[in-house]
């Protein structure tokens, strides 16, 4: 690749992996371009974890390649790397500091880069003080912070993170998600996988959603949104749901008034009178479809 | 970053993780202390059988038979003290209470408290003789030279046609003791390597792990820094027994001639037999998840390492015997029965190399296919896999 074009960039293209009789990818791909956040979605069993495994070499593709700024990722890139497995797992007996330090130097930094770095992510998280004990003594939700720490401390060009919001109270989804928009806009290109689509959408620039081992549907949650041709219509009139009555209109889950999805042309000045006439029209909204909306209809379910 | 400077971090951690741990300093420390012991109390024991044999007199004394006894008591190579008793019964009673060992009556009874020893038997006996001939010879005018002539021993030689070598008894019985501690050694280290394998797959630090280095590398680093600490165990091990050995009080025995060879044969086959072993073990610990599944995994290991100690046992009791001598050639057991037959000084330079140079193959192979299993098992969890899956799972 041309040197004046090496933005770091990650790119899995067209990864394939069977088990046995299980297929768990499916020629699967995507890109993230440097210092932005991709929300890795899809149903259980889709193949999000295999295809992290993948760009650590924990698996073996049978097709497909993994491309770090446009270069082959081996050993030497995987260190810049860092990996937060949805198996969470440290060592029990060992205290927190001696463990990340260990890590971080494995990643290649200093005793002195390691341990500035570790007493920083553990000042940051939340986690000051906490280095001396080992980890059995943390509660679970500070364990959970040690294993970020982990992942963190060797300050990666790429984070992945497999479910890193699950299992953290709301203070610990906001102050987690806070970091990561920082560490976003020091360059640090992001990869975290959840269910928490609301979520996804208020922390993220970029998804991918996989199914059955193949990424339906990748981009710019933006461009995604304007892309799609349907459109979520919100009608609340005189406090109570009011679903228009036309063809191709899906009822959706929300809170408060009415939720639906229609297609883009609808027409919607006609739907509106229709909803004057009904009665008063407390809030009438027609936007962009939702990230869950996309992923509803991007699994097929 | 170099691959070798990531296998010495995981090395370190496993050496220092385990060696800083309180059960182990207590358990490196009580069992050293025992073994410092160990040399005194044997020099304490040994010393109270040396001591001096009481011989009573009672009765009627002869004249001049207390130096007659001690003379007699030179040329048997014993040391006496000569204890007089006014009465037969206080004799007896002292006899009974075993602190006099014989006791001669009036000149001429020896009593014994129980069975006599034939020895103390024949001393006395040729002093009571010494003595009355002495006298005997003495009123018949003879000279002194003429009497010491009649009633003196005549010096003969003894000649043993085959020496019993204390040496090398002692020799060939610490080489056995090393192979015990070798057979120990390999075991519990060994079993380390396995339970440390697993901890990592059940505790699922291994994924953490393995997004840095690449399985082989775990494994390495984890077999030298166990390895490591097995070697410091031996080390302060058999460094106390020699110190130890300095205090036993051993007449005749060289103890640096002994300790030192069998010492640093420990060392070298305990290198060589548990890099072979430990691969076999990290190979067998990462096909089970869980700690409880290990036990039956570990059988594989023990059922090659059970006849190697057994054939270490035969080797000592006839280590020219076909089998310890077929055996000590072949990788699996050549650690544990070759340093025996060496001690022995039965084993040919040829067959040492032979010894030597298989298992150094053998522990190579054992580390490729430790290593490949090992990778292909490493991260399936839940339930236990066949070693023959993971050797196939790791070409995937």
């Amino acid at each position: 690749m041309d040197g004046s074009e090496a933005l770091s960039m990650l790119e899995l293209i067209d990864l394939s992996k069977r088990f046995g009789d299980v297929v768990a990818l499916d020629g699967a791909g995507f890109v993230v371009e440097s210092g932005r956040i991709l929300g890795f979605l899809g149903p259980n069993g889709a193949g999000k974890t295999t295809a992290m495994r993948v760009v650590f070499g924990l698996v073996r593709p049978e097709t497909g390649t993994v491309s770090w700024n446009g270069g082959p990722v081996g050993p030497a890139e995987r260190l810049r790397f860092g990996y937060m497995p949805e198996e969470r797992g440290l060592y029990p007996k060992m205290k927190v500091q001696d463990q990340l330090v260990h890590f971080s130097r494995l990643s290649g930094l200093s005793k002195t880069e390691a341990n500035e770095s570790v007493d920083h992510w553990l000042d940051v998280l939340g986690l000051a003080g906490r280095g001396d004990g080992k980890l059995d003594d943390l509660s679970h939700g500070n364990q959970q912070r040690a294993q970020l720490a982990a992942a963190l401390a060797p300050n990666p060009e790429l984070l992945i993170l497999d479910e890193p919001f699950a299992g953290l109270d709301p203070l610990g989804v906001e102050s987690l998600a806070e970091t990561l928009r920082g560490l976003a806009s020091e360059g640090v290109t992001i990869v975290f996988s959840s269910h928490q689509l609301d979520l996804v959408e208020d922390v993220c620039q970029d998804v991918a959603i996989i199914n059955e081992g193949r990424v339906v549907l990748s981009g710019s949650l933006d461009d995604i949104k304007n892309r799609s041709k349907k459109r979520r219509l919100t009608i609340d009139v005189d406090g109570e749901p009011w679903i228009p009555d036309m063809p191709g209109v899906e009822v959706v889950d929300g809170p408060g008034p009415s939720h639906c999805i229609v297609d883009d042309d609808a027409p919607v000045a006609d739907l509106l009178a229709a909803a004057n006439t009904a009665g008063t029209v407390n809030r009438f909204v027609f936007e962009p479809p939702r990230l869950t909306d996309l992923f509803r209809a991007a699994v097929g379910s | 970053m170099n691959p070798w400077r990531q296998v010495a971090l995981l090395a370190k951690r496993e050496f220092l993780e385990r060696v800083r741990s309180k059960p182990f300093i207590i358990t490196m420390s009580l069992l050293v202390v025992a073994i410092l012991a160990i040399g005194p109390v044997i020099s304490m024991i040994s010393g109270g059988a040396d001591e001096v044999t009481k011989v009573g007199l009672a009765g009627e004394e002869l004249p001049g038979i207390e130096q007659e006894l001690y003379d007699q008591a030179i040329l048997f190579d014993i040391e006496i003290e000569v204890e007089r008793f006014p009465t037969r019964a206080e004799a007896e009673t002292t006899l009974t209470d075993g602190r006099v060992a014989v006791v001669l009556v009036d000149g001429t009874e020896i009593v014994f408290h129980t069975s006599g020893s034939s020895q103390l038997t024949a001393l006395v006996h040729n002093a009571v003789d010494t003595t009355l001939k002495t006298e005997a010879l003495t009123e018949l005018g003879l000279s002194e030279n003429e009497i010491a002539l009649v009633v003196e021993p005549v010096p003969v030689e003894v000649t043993t046609l085959e020496e019993q070598n204390a040496q090398d008894e002692v020799k060939r019985g610490a080489a056995f003791v090393g192979a015990i501690f070798l057979y120990i050694s390999i075991i519990m280290f060994g079993q380390f390597v396995a339970m440390g394998t697993v901890e990592e797959k059940q505790n699922r630090v291994v994924e953490v792990i393995l997004s840095r280095v690449r399985p082989w590398q775990v494994l390495v680093g984890k077999v030298v820094g166990i390895g490591l600490i097995g070697l410091l165990q031996l080390v302060m091990f058999s460094g106390a027994a020699y110190i130890s050995a300095q205090f036993a009080d051993l007449p005749d025995i060289d103890v640096a001639a002994i300790g030192l060879p069998v010492i640093a044969s420990l060392l070298f086959w305990f290198v060589l037999g548990y890099t072979f072993y430990a691969f076999l073990y990290a190979a067998v610990g990462s096909t089970v998840s869980r700690q409880e599944d290990l036990q039956g995994a570990l059988m594989i290991p023990i059922a090659l390492i059970l006849p190697g100690y057994l054939l270490a046992i035969f080797a000592a009791e006839d280590p020219d015997a076909l089998l310890p001598t077929v055996a000590s050639w072949l990788p699996p057991w050549a650690p544990f029965v070759m340093p025996v037959r060496i001690a022995a000084g039965v084993a040919q330079p040829w067959e040492i190399v032979v010894a030597v140079v298989g298992t150094v193959l053998g522990a190579i192979a054992l580390v490729w296919i430790g290593s490949r299993v090992y990778s292909g098992a490493l991260l399936r969890t839940g339930g236990k896999i066949s070693l023959r899956e993971a050797w196939k799972a790791a070409a995937e």
